[in-house]
């Protein structure tokens, strides 16, 4: 039995190494997050923490002289999948596997086609359940009231912490259940933060999120659990 | 630095720009004053309305305006699907390192002069146009139209693959980290952010097959009348002032150049006045 592995273990981690060129980023990490809990990355910056995120959805391949060793295995319908595994379809892990940036990035278009693009990019083609399915997760998102009479504004419009929030609608609206979440408040001020901060917590009954914060705060106000790295390490 | 040399070298500098900037004018100004006798009465319109017929007096570039609009457009139309496709596989489907060797050959492929393009179209495309299409000699707008298309072709890569590249990055990790697969990043996010890019090549591409001389002199076929079909011999308004320049100075014939100068000029004119739109355009 893994030794990070428990009943409720949603994702675990197994000898995770990574590298950028001959630098080893992260030195055979192992690690288990628990389901519907939110689990904080902590620790320096430099440290590997947002690397280790990236591991988790796969978007690091697209990193030149990148490589990665070790297991990375997410609990999908009640059964462990190796990730990389090449039976393993790319979009649909990043389907299941939601990310948040650093820097909101909503795509130049309209507030409503940023929400429904991975629709879009999934084949739903059906008008009805596309316009149900943004309304749905932009009210996860605590925006719909906001933005309700002006979907079709271009979505650069909106303020930092309201393009943040399209951006956790957009990472929602394929109902996933891992999100990571990159200092996804780190941009933003304290206010727009906070109203971030009380949106995650109302997600974790249905998720298993994975912040990486530097403000201890935000930790403490947040976190189920933390994990601090250091020089590509995990220290418990 | 001294300031005696920091003066000279800005005003080395203003005069270089100064120089090539009004080059520009004067090439203009030449052409209007050498043209100058052809606006007296109706000439400049009959000479750009009627047909080439020398043995009867006729001097018009009329089929040289149709055989340059067609083997330009023609052109475009071979390349431009070509150069996309190459375009958006180096820009994106393709891994890196075959992306870079891919760049380099497009790279090595503009700098080919013209007229190796034409000597390798009489040689190896003239024969085979000749073998299995209407046209006698093999020498026709649809061989020219096909050179000329694969000489722009590297241009147009470029440009393409250069707006493929100035998508921002946090466009291409939104894509990727919501599951678009490779082409649907390419579709659905960097096309239509590249899109003035890809315009504004088009045109800069047009401007240089319309200008282009070797490759419609050598085998285009340089017959002075106007097509009907693609597989019709045609001479184009660069080849036609390449071949008129021998004729004597005071004659009418040498005059109808200044003509095909002037049209030449004012469709370029047009295709740079369309870039710069574009480029308005984009900044918003």
């Amino acid at each position: 039995m893994n030794p990070v592995s428990h009943e409720n273990t949603k994702i675990r981690v197994t000898d995770l190494s990574f590298f950028y060129r001959e630098r080893e980023v992260l030195k055979k990490v192992n690690v288990g997050f628990a389901e519907s809990k939110i689990t904080a990355l902590i620790g320096p910056s430099g440290a590997g923490k947002s690397t280790f995120l990236i591991t988790l959805n796969r978007l690091w391949e697209s990193i030149p002289e990148a490589r990665m060793t070790g297991k990375v295995e997410i609990k999908f319908s009640g059964m462990y999948r190796d990730i990389y595994e090449k039976s393993f379809p790319l979009p649909t892990l990043r389907r299941r596997v939601g990310m948040v940036f650093q820097t909101p990035n909503p795509l130049p278009m309209s507030i409503y086609r940023n929400v429904a693009f991975p629709l879009k990019l999934a084949g739903e083609k059906d008008r009805k359940i596309i316009s149900q399915k943004v309304e749905e997760a932009l009210d996860r998102a605590y925006l719909w009231d906001e933005v309700k009479d002006r979907l079709n504004e271009d979505a650069i419009n909106l303020s930092g912490g309201q393009q943040q929030r399209l951006c956790i609608a957009r990472a929602l609206v394929m109902e996933p259940e891992v999100l990571l979440l990159d200092e996804p408040t780190s941009s933003l001020d304290d206010s727009a933060g906070r109203v971030i901060e009380d949106l995650i917590l109302s997600l974790k009954e249905k998720l298993t999120i994975l912040v990486v914060s530097h403000y201890l705060e935000q930790v403490k106000r947040l976190a189920d659990k933390s994990i601090r790295f250091s020089e590509g390490s995990v220290i418990n | 630095m001294s300031p005696t040399r920091e003066y000279l070298y800005e005003k080395g500098f203003l005069f270089s720009a100064i120089l090539s900037g009004s080059i520009v004018f004067l090439i203009f100004a030449f052409m209007l004053i050498m043209g100058l006798p052809l606006f007296k009465g109706n000439q400049v319109v009959a000479l750009i309305k009627n047909d080439w017929l020398p043995a009867r007096g006729v001097y018009g570039i009329y089929p040289m305006v149709v055989a340059t609009l067609a083997i330009s457009f023609f052109s475009l139309a071979l390349a431009f699907p070509l150069s996309l496709g190459c375009a958006f596989f180096s820009g994106s489907i393709a891994p890196p390192r075959i992306a870079r060797v891919f760049r380099k050959m497009i790279q090595i492929m503009t700098g080919i002069p013209t007229v190796i393009y034409g000597f390798v179209g009489i040689f190896l495309l003239v024969p085979i146009v000749r073998e299995f299409t209407t046209s006698t000699s093999g020498l026709c707008i649809f061989s020219a139209s096909l050179m000329l298309g694969i000489m722009i072709s590297p241009t147009l890569i470029l440009f393409f693959t250069d707006s493929l590249e100035a998508v921002p990055k946090s466009f291409l990790d939104a894509a990727d980290a919501l599951g678009a697969t490779r082409v649907q990043k390419l579709l659905y996010v960097m096309v239509p952010q590249a899109k003035k890019g890809i315009l504004a090549g088009l045109i800069l591409a047009l401007g240089r097959a319309l200008g282009d001389t070797m490759v419609a002199l050598m085998i285009a076929g340089n017959a002075a009348r106007v097509p009907e079909s693609l597989f019709d011999a045609a001479r184009t308004l660069t080849a036609h002032i390449a071949l008129v320049i021998a004729a004597d100075y005071e004659s009418f014939e040498f005059r109808s150049i200044f003509a095909c100068g002037l049209v030449l000029y004012a469709f370029i004119a047009l295709m740079v006045l369309g870039v710069r739109w574009i480029g308005m355009t984009n900044k918003r």
